[in-house]
């Protein structure tokens, strides 16, 4: 039956399926797994890194992106996609873009909600164009707003977007996303330390070389933006 | 031909009978080149079975020289890690031969010096009981080559008392349920047996209207057809290549009578499986 109705995004199937979209999530499911926490006081993503070639430069291979940075304020508004890397380039493209856009116009920098509804609003132009393929990645994306509580926002190919206390995107989100439910309590986020911890210990289920390919960014309220591999991860996880 | 809606071009149907048949015609006359082309590509796909160390071909097929009892055959990379790893690692195993074989996704052509990662297809029986054999093959074994494959291992008249459970994986997205692919506890397991083997599986049965491909296909049906109990654990996957969580997912054929007491140190096991991924290939750029 998928057959018949899976060669174009503007066609539906008899019980309602659009293939293309749901295969386009298929396409996120390749890209190493990225984990995002949501903490009282913190904001923490991340992410497993992909082995590079040797000659290939590892500085240009960026998994964690800063879309909007508030030089006088510190704050970051911080995403991370996966899926395809060259889809996920041109989104954070024109993310970039409309965050500087929106300052310019209102004078505010944007806050976390409109910059995924933006995004969303993207992938879902995507699933409904002729001649065009919806984007093949998902997204976390964190930060504080102006009122200083924190968010995560997760967005995927079909352009929908929600509200996440912790999620997971990826190869074998799934696991993850288990691992994230049986030990996220109120408790585990309270303290700055315990989420950073939860989130290295949620990727470790998965992680198939331990430590070594562990790569984390963690945003404190009215702090610049830390990012962390892992060289300094086992003093992070040992203090347990 | 016509173009459809979507761009595809496909041949349209036509009722003027008379062009057809002279297109066929020609292709049906064979030219002594082609016989000859056709020849060598029969000889060049031919399935080999030989000992490395001698480097001399076996004459007889496999099962026909070395008896056995008990045969588990690993096809796939994540198989193949699973046996590595919590079987071979338990005991000592002596290589008894291996295929080798040409076709377009598997151009080995060096039989002496084989690297680990290299896709081929080992044959092992347990020092300790030699009627214990395993399989390793990480190649594919394409359609024309499964029967010459079945001939050389078990031979023309195979016998009956002897158990084989076959290991393999899928991707999850061949699996054909009502539930969406997302909602699926991904890596699982379903089994698959023949009518002979009596023991029950360690995990459901695999349902209708999923069928089995392949190698695994090929050894089912022989056995089936030969009446040699014979069970296939299949792991339906969303990582096809090296994946820890899918390797782990076939922990539970570990307390199966196919494996039992074949299996000593599942600790020690699983640290050598983790060390098996750190070698794992660089990652595509096309992915991040």
């Amino acid at each position: 039956m998928a057959s018949r109705y899976d060669r174009a995004i503007t066609v539906f199937s008899p019980d309602g399926h659009l293939f293309q979209v749901e295969y386009a999530q298929e396409a996120v499911k390749k890209g190493s797994t990225a984990v995002g926490i949501r903490g009282t006081n913190i904001v923490v993503l991340g992410v497993e890194k992909k082995s590079v070639a040797k000659l290939q430069d590892e500085r240009t291979v960026r998994k964690i992106c800063a879309l909007d940075d508030h030089v006088c304020m510190a704050f970051a508004v911080l995403t991370i996609f996966v899926g395809l890397t060259a889809d996920a380039r041109v989104v954070i493209n024109r993310a970039c873009v409309e965050c500087q856009s929106h300052k310019l116009t209102v004078e505010d920098p944007v806050t976390v909600e409109y910059i995924t509804r933006f995004i969303a609003t993207l992938k879902q132009k995507y699933t409904q164009s002729n001649g065009r393929r919806p984007f093949g990645i998902s997204a976390l994306i964190v930060g504080f707003d102006d009122d200083g509580i924190s968010r995560l926002y997760q967005t995927d190919p079909s352009g929908t977007y929600h509200a996440w206390k912790a999620n997971a995107i990826g190869r074998s989100a799934k696991t993850v996303r288990e691992f994230l439910e049986k030990n996220y309590t109120e408790d585990a986020i309270a303290s700055d330390s315990e989420a950073i911890k939860l989130a290295i210990k949620a990727l470790l289920e998965v992680v198939q070389s331990g430590g070594k390919n562990i790569e984390l960014a963690i945003i404190r309220r009215n702090q610049p933006l830390k990012r962390r591999d892992f060289t300094t991860l086992p003093r992070l996880a040992s203090n347990s | 031909m016509a173009a459809t809606f979507f761009g595809e071009v496909v041949k349209a149907p036509c009722r003027a009978g008379t062009e057809d048949e002279e297109e066929e015609e020609e292709g049906r006359r064979e030219t002594p080149e082609d016989r000859e082309v056709r020849q060598q590509l029969a000889r060049k796909r031919e399935v080999r079975l030989l000992r490395r160390q001698t480097k001399t071909s076996l004459e007889v097929s496999l099962l026909e020289k070395y008896p056995c009892s008990k045969f588990i055959i690993a096809i796939g990379n994540n198989a193949v890690a699973f046996l590595s790893s919590f079987v071979m690692n338990s005991g000592v195993w002596e290589e008894v031969g291996c295929a080798k074989l040409w076709n377009e996704w598997c151009r080995t052509t060096d039989t002496t010096h084989l690297s680990s990662t290299e896709a081929f297809c080992v044959f092992y029986h347990l020092k300790s009981n030699p009627l214990v054999f395993l399989c390793q093959c990480s190649c594919y074994v394409a359609e024309d080559q499964q029967y010459q494959w079945l001939e050389k291992v078990f031979g023309s008249c195979p016998r009956k008392n002897m158990q084989i459970t076959i290991l393999t994986c899928r991707h999850v997205t061949d699996y054909k349920t009502s539930e969406s692919t997302g909602s699926l506890p991904s890596p699982f397991l379903r089994a698959l047996k023949t009518q002979n083997f009596k023991d029950s599986a360690c995990c459901p049965l695999l349902e209708q209207p999923n069928i089995v491909h392949d190698l695994p296909a090929a050894v089912l049906s022989y056995c089936q057809v030969w009446k040699i109990p014979a069970i296939l654990y299949l792991c339906y996957t969303d990582v096809m290549k090296l994946d820890l969580i899918t390797v782990e997912a076939f922990k539970p054929i570990l307390s199966t009578r196919s494996l039992k007491g074949l299996v000593k140190n599942i600790p020690q096991s699983t640290e050598i499986l983790k060390k098996l991924m750190t070698t794992n290939e660089i990652q595509s750029n096309i992915y991040t």
